[in-house]
């Protein structure tokens, strides 16, 4: 029992990643339309500068709290200078855009950094808790609290507050928006920007454990993406459970079924995206339609 | 009708709305084409004419959504060069044929979003909440809570838009255009949908506005009963050209309008 109860922390643990990431693309989807197979890649680039950072004598929180406004502001840029430029209804455009971003930024991170990993700093130290003989590291505690509160953070400005409202009236409408007197184009960089910045945590908190590398993000994007399909893209909270979900049936699943260990288990969160998708096509969150320009 | 002709036909002193040689194509077919007149500061002013005589195309001109050829000007000050949301900002607001709101949001939440166009708090200020963000939301709220208990749906204000009747998405986005607090309040097909009863109460309640606040109303109609109850001002356009404009007396006994659009309604409406 003691075990399996281990197997379900570590599992909720690392979809707290899953969460995060599949938060930003669906903060992105709602904006723009866009799936963002680039959110991987930008929670790499995140991790790298903030290990650049370290490396060149920073602390690791200000070295973390840069590449989070470093991210946040390279979001915002992106949707800037290329994104608004694609209508929201040319998926198959914005679908080349994501994967152009992503083997370009993969190929600019291993130019500037190289390719063979790297061992980050845990911010959280390397202490191990026991509680009743369930094992919690430091890693894994204190990258749940930066991710639920980076993620309370958003729900809270998101939700509560004017600035909320206006982003979420552009990203459901911006073409109404815009008759509103809401500039368009600098709500949706907004909502970028706050996408990157939530990924950027993401990749910070793997960083340590999966080892710093380009493709550092690769599973967990695949993850995030079945994760999005699960909860519902067009859902803040069913991406959230969606990615609690795939972290506990990866964990569960690589466990007790032979053969499927290790970055195998990845074919539980297909076969539950499957399941999803055959039931209820919008995921279990979802609507069954995201209003859009 | 010419410019120089349709400024001749009017005595408009200060308009609110100035058109001058307005113009847009489609692919080769020209759907406004030199359109000029004057919308006078106050009241009510139509925009009739059959299917296909270009009226949301103007409304789509005004309000930005569209590059025309041309000169608008609100209020003496050209916006040819502003988009739509400088344009909202600058007093312009609109309803459309089919109300668009953000049906994920509760009704309050969909009027308190149409304040922004007159709250002077920019982006930082808004996201950092300062104290002027703070004192300008409290205003908003006041404002959005005024205007959906005018259009009667203060009741309803935790309900999703998304799940609203007809009728009422129409009051939402009818309350949402007047909490933008505009000098000019563009209304497309606002009767479309509604009883005879629903849409007399929304008429008035946007006349009320007027005259409370000198904003001037400007209204595409096909109910010609209605317009000529409400509007102190016509403009009629057919297959993209205008055809007359003034008060509705002459526009109503104008044989070009009676062959065009009125036909032999003129009489019931008389």
């Amino acid at each position: 029992m003691t075990e399996f109860l281990q197997i379900v922390l570590d599992g909720l643990m690392t979809g707290v990643v899953y969460a995060a990431l599949a938060l930003a693309l669906g903060v992105v989807f709602q904006g723009t339309g866009m799936l963002n197979l680039s959110q991987g890649e930008l929670a790499v680039v995140a991790a790298y500068i903030a290990w650049a950072c370290t490396q060149a004598g920073i602390p690791i929180w200000p070295a973390i709290a840069i590449a989070i406004v470093a991210s946040a502001v390279l979001g915002a840029v992106i949707y800037h200078g290329v994104v608004r430029f694609v209508p929201p209804h040319r998926e198959d455009s914005l679908m080349t855009l994501g994967v152009t971003l992503l083997l370009g930024l993969n190929a600019i991170v291993s130019m500037v950094w190289g390719t063979d990993p790297r061992a980050f700093p845990s911010p959280f130290g390397t202490w191990v808790a026991n509680f009743g003989g369930l094992r919690l590291t430091s890693q894994q505690l204190g990258g749940v609290a930066l991710v639920g509160a980076t993620m309370l953070v958003m729900a809270v400005v998101f939700t509560r507050t004017t600035f909320g409202l206006r982003l979420r009236a552009v990203a459901q409408n911006p073409r109404s928006a815009a008759y509103l007197g809401l500039r368009s184009g600098l709500w949706l960089s907004a909502g970028w920007a706050a996408a990157c910045a939530v990924g950027a945590v993401a990749g910070i908190v793997a960083a340590p454990t999966a080892g710093l590398s380009p493709a550092m993000m690769t599973v967990p994007l695949l993850m995030a993406l079945a994760a999005a399909n699960i909860g519902g893209i067009s859902s803040r909270v069913g991406v959230v459970v969606g990615g609690l979900l795939i972290g506990l049936l990866t964990a569960i699943g690589g466990r007790y079924i032979p053969g499927l260990g290790g970055d195998l288990n990845v074919v539980f969160a297909f076969a539950a995206v499957i399941a999803v998708i055959l039931v209820k096509p919008a995921g279990l969150f979802g609507r069954e339609s995201v209003v859009r320009a | 009708m010419s410019a120089a002709a349709a400024r001749e036909t009017q005595a408009v002193p200060a308009p609110i709305v100035r058109l001058n040689e307005v113009g847009i194509s489609f692919r080769g077919v020209r759907a406004l084409d030199g359109i000029s007149f004057d919308v006078p500061q106050g009241g009510v002013t139509a925009v009739i004419g059959p299917n296909g005589a270009g009226k949301t195309t103007l409304f789509n001109c005004i309000s930005g959504i569209y590059r025309h050829e041309g000169e608008i000007e609100l209020a003496g000050s050209p916006i040819r060069h502003l988009r739509a949301h400088q344009r909202a900002s600058a007093g312009i607001a609109r309803t459309f044929q089919t109300p668009t709101l953000l049906d994920d949001e509760d009704v309050f939440a969909n009027v308190l979003v149409g304040t922004h166009a007159w709250t002077t708090t920019g982006f930082t200020g808004v996201l950092i909440g300062t104290p002027r963000a703070r004192r300008e939301e409290r205003e908003a709220r006041d404002v959005a809570w005024h205007h959906l208990t005018a259009v009667g749906l203060a009741s309803l204000a935790d309900r999703p838009a998304g799940a609203l009747a007809h009728a009422d998405r129409r009051r939402v986005e009818i309350a949402r255009a007047l909490a933008a607090q505009p000098r000019i309040l563009m209304l497309d097909e606002p009767a479309a949908g509604l009883s005879g009863t629903e849409s007399d109460e929304l008429i008035e309640l946007v006349r009320e506005q007027g005259q409370a606040t000198g904003m001037t109303s400007l209204l595409v109609e096909h109910d010609v009963a209605l317009v000529m109850r409400t509007a102190s001002w016509i403009a009629v356009l057919d297959a993209g050209k205008l055809l007359a404009v003034g008060e509705p007396r002459a526009v109503r006994e104008n044989p070009a309008v009676i062959a065009a659009y009125l036909g032999a309604d003129a009489e019931v409406v008389a």
